[in-house]
């Protein structure tokens, strides 16, 4: 048995290089760590829990004004732990733009942002906003009433832009008010556009940081 | 930035390496660690707190107050607060584009706006300070943003007291930061610091005093049916109240009598497979919401009527309609309207009378209702109220009005006139409700 997993482990480490992996990706040296450094990789856990979650509650969810309240109704009260995927999604949301947001307040006050790592603070900025953008289209989704108006509010503060205000309105909502539409549009950033565009930024971030170390805690001489 | 303070820089970096750790274990363990933390803390939340429901969307429900998530409610603060100020606070697209926008294009290009290449926090005053007085203005907006900027009596002083904590001294502080840096260059260090903490102090010291001085107004808190047998539950107490009258509480109502303008009106018996199995559910909450004005049925939804009932609480009444009435649903376990008494035990209000009262009685004798002005809302209404008051629930008297009528014995006056029909008017009420109401007279009415 042993015999046959190390020839599996061994045939398959020739076609693929395990060993490579190990040295670029894990044995890497790093500058003496610190527990703050620790928010981009819980950032990133709350990244792919959310992907997680959210795959299974699109299984039961139905993105219309008609359905879309009765179906959280029923991932709730019907299925199996359904409650629980459900809060955890919820919950999640709220602590990754919490996380996200004090990430990027960590690398603000030890002035990671600066040479040579400037690109890696430009690609977060990007993360926090779509992040947020995540939060925001999420929020309609279950049609509630303290979404729908929320929403409704939140639309019209993009409205409110000199000439373009009503053009970005219409594009939000598909239309002057809240429809079926704008439900289907949230529904669709929510659940494709933004987060492929923030799986693919979390990538070029995450290569930026292999590339460049993590930064060193700044002492007297920085 | 020069190639030697470059070269200077990752010599550093190189140096900090050699006296580090490695990425797999060291680093790794903690972010396992932090991981694992993160994990039970989102399923204690899920749990333990749950998610907090909010009724279906009502696009007729336009008072609705809406609530963003609680991360953009500083900007909804700061929205507020900013229209606010005179003739500027008019011009909405400052606060809503411009200002953000300038706030986020700055932290956008930081890498490119402080170009020094000291990391060292005490050679960082500006910048930190900066961050400092921004992140702690959007904290103290968020603990905020329950708080009106308009007082009982119509003063706006709480949204004066709340600008100045969340716009005024933010802004006078960002300028003399301004002046400072420029004035004072090198030496402006120590003055950038006093300055950040004493505005610190001065933001905390005013949301302290507007959250003091003008505490939240207490809130009722509606509860929000979550589940089937909860939504049905409530449907039934809606329908008490908005449909009994006409229709009775079973549905069974074919003339209406005792509702004024509508005496001996013939309806459809709303309980009957004609009326359940050719109207389906987005018809059935079109008449409740629309009404039959032609055969006088009032409006009862908010689209039509401003104190109308909410697309929630129709949605509530058909359920109630289908699972009780409609063959074609199975109900599912629904609570008993009051706990089952023992014998020889006397009933209270709080326990056993007041859910009865909501579902029999509340429909029609509450205000604005002509049903001689017995009001049976609450506990000492109930005692008191009425054209017949002191004479409708007297402790251990098998004589007062609400025990004779309830058990179908009419109210006669000196001259044989009716004084008050039987209760409810249009069907009798079930033995056992009847012998709860007994007891509780019988036992002095407990409250
Ligand atoms: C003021 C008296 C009144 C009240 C209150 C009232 N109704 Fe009616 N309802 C009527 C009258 C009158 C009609 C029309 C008679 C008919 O068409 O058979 C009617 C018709 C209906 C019908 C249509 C029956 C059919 O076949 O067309 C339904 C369903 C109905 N009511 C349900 C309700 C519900 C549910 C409520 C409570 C939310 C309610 N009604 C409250 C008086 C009332
Ligand atoms: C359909 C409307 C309706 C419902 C439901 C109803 N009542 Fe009445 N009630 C009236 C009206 C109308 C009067 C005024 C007297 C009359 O017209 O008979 C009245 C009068 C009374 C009075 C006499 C009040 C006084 O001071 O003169 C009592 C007691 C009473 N009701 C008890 C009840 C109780 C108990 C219930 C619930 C089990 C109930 N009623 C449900 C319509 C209603
Ligand atoms: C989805 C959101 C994000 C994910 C998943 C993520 C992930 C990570 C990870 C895993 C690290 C390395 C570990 C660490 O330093 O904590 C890191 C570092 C970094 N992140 Fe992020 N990040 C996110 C958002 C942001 C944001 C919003 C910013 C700032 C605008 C940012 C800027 C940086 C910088 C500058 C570094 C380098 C830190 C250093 O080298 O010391 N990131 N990120």
């Amino acid at each position: 048995m042993r015999a046959l997993w190390q020839k599996l482990y061994g045939w398959l480490d020739e076609r693929i290089g395990f060993d490579d992996f190990y040295k670029n990706l894990l044995d890497r040296p790093e500058p003496r760590g610190n527990w703050w450094n620790t928010l981009g990789s819980a950032s990133l856990f709350l990244f792919i829990m959310q992907v997680l979650t959210g795959i299974f509650l699109t299984v039961y969810y139905n993105p219309s004004p008609d359905h879309a309240y009765e179906s959280i109704l029923y991932i709730m009260n019907d299925v199996q732990f359904g409650w629980l995927v459900r809060g955890i999604h919820h919950w999640g949301a709220s602590l990754m733009v919490l996380v996200v947001f004090i990430h990027m307040l960590r690398t603000f006050v030890t002035a990671s942002y600066k040479y040579p790592r400037e690109l890696t603070w430009l690609v977060g900025i990007g993360l926090l906003l779509i992040t947020i953008g995540m939060g925001f289209t999420g929020y309609l989704l279950p049609w509630h009433q303290m979404a729908y108006w929320a929403t409704t509010v939140g639309t019209a503060i993009a409205g409110s832009v000199p000439f373009l205000g009503d053009f970005i309105l219409q594009a939000l909502r598909g239309g002057p008010d809240l429809s079926a539409l704008t439900l289907q549009r949230f529904y669709a950033a929510h659940i494709w556009i933004l987060p492929l565009l923030l799986g693919g930024l979390i990538g070029f971030h995450l290569f930026l940081i292999i590339k460049h170390g993590e930064s060193h805690w700044p002492d007297k001489e920085d | 930035m020069n190639e030697e303070t470059k070269t200077q820089i990752n010599a550093k970096y190189e140096r900090e390496l050699q006296r580090g750790e490695r990425f797999w274990p060291d680093s790794i363990y903690k972010d396992a660690i932090v991981a694992l933390g993160i994990f039970l803390l989102l399923v204690m939340l899920a749990t333990f707190v749950g998610v907090h429901d909010s009724p279906k969307a009502d696009p007729s429900d336009t008072s609705y107050i809406p609530r963003p998530e609680w991360y953009f409610l500083f900007l909804f603060k700061f929205l507020a607060l900013y229209g606010q100020i005179p003739i500027l606070g008019k011009i909405e697209w400052i606060a809503t584009v411009l200002i953000p926008g300038v706030a986020i294009g700055i932290l956008t290009l930081l890498p490119f706006i402080d170009k020094s290449p000291h990391r060292y926090y005490a050679k960082r005053a500006l910048p930190l300070a900066i961050m400092f007085i921004m992140v702690l203005g959007i904290v103290l907006l968020t603990m905020l943003a329950d708080y009106p900027t308009v007082a009982h009596d119509g003063s706006g002083l709480p949204g004066l007291i709340q600008a100045v904590a969340g716009l005024v001294v933010p802004a006078i502080v960002y300028i003399a930061f301004t002046v400072m840096a420029y004035t004072l260059r090198e030496r402006a260090v120590r003055a950038i610091t006093v300055t950040a903490a004493l505005g610190g102090a001065l933001m905390v010291a005013f949301t302290v005093l507007a959250m003091v001085a003008f505490p939240l107004p207490a809130q009722e808190t509606a509860e929000v049916p979550a589940t089937l047998s909860d939504q049905i539950s409530a449907g039934q107490d809606l329908y008490s109240i908005h449909c009994v009258e006409c229709h009775g509480d079973d549905g069974m109502v074919e003339i209406i009598s005792g509702v004024a303008g509508l005496e001996g009106k013939v309806v459809s018996i709303i309980n009957s497979r004609d009326v359940l199995y050719t109207v389906n559910d987005a018809s059935m909450a079109e008449i409740i919401s629309y009404g039959r004005p032609d055969s006088g049925m009032p409006p009862l939804g908010r689209a039509y009527n401003p104190e109308g009932l909410t697309r929630a609480e129709i949605d509530y009444i058909v359920l109630f309609m289908r699972y009780t009435w409609d063959d074609r649903f199975e109900a599912p376990y629904i609570p008993p309207l009051y706990p089952p008494l023992a014998e020889g035990e006397v009933p209270t209000y709080s326990v056993h009378i007041q859910p009865i009262v909501k579902r029999y009685c509340i429909s029609c004798h509450r205000p604005g209702k002509d049903s001689n002005a017995y009001y049976m809302d609450t506990y000492a209404n109930i005692l008191n109220s009425g054209d017949n008051a002191g004479k409708n629930v007297i402790a251990g008297d098998m004589n007062s009005y609400l025990i004779q009528t309830i058990q179908h014995t009419e109210i006669l006056d000196a001259d044989g006139r009716v004084l008050v029909g039987v209760m409810p008017p249009t069907s009798q009420l079930k033995p056992d409700i009847i012998d709860v109401f007994i007891r509780w007279v019988m036992g002095g009415m407990p409250e």
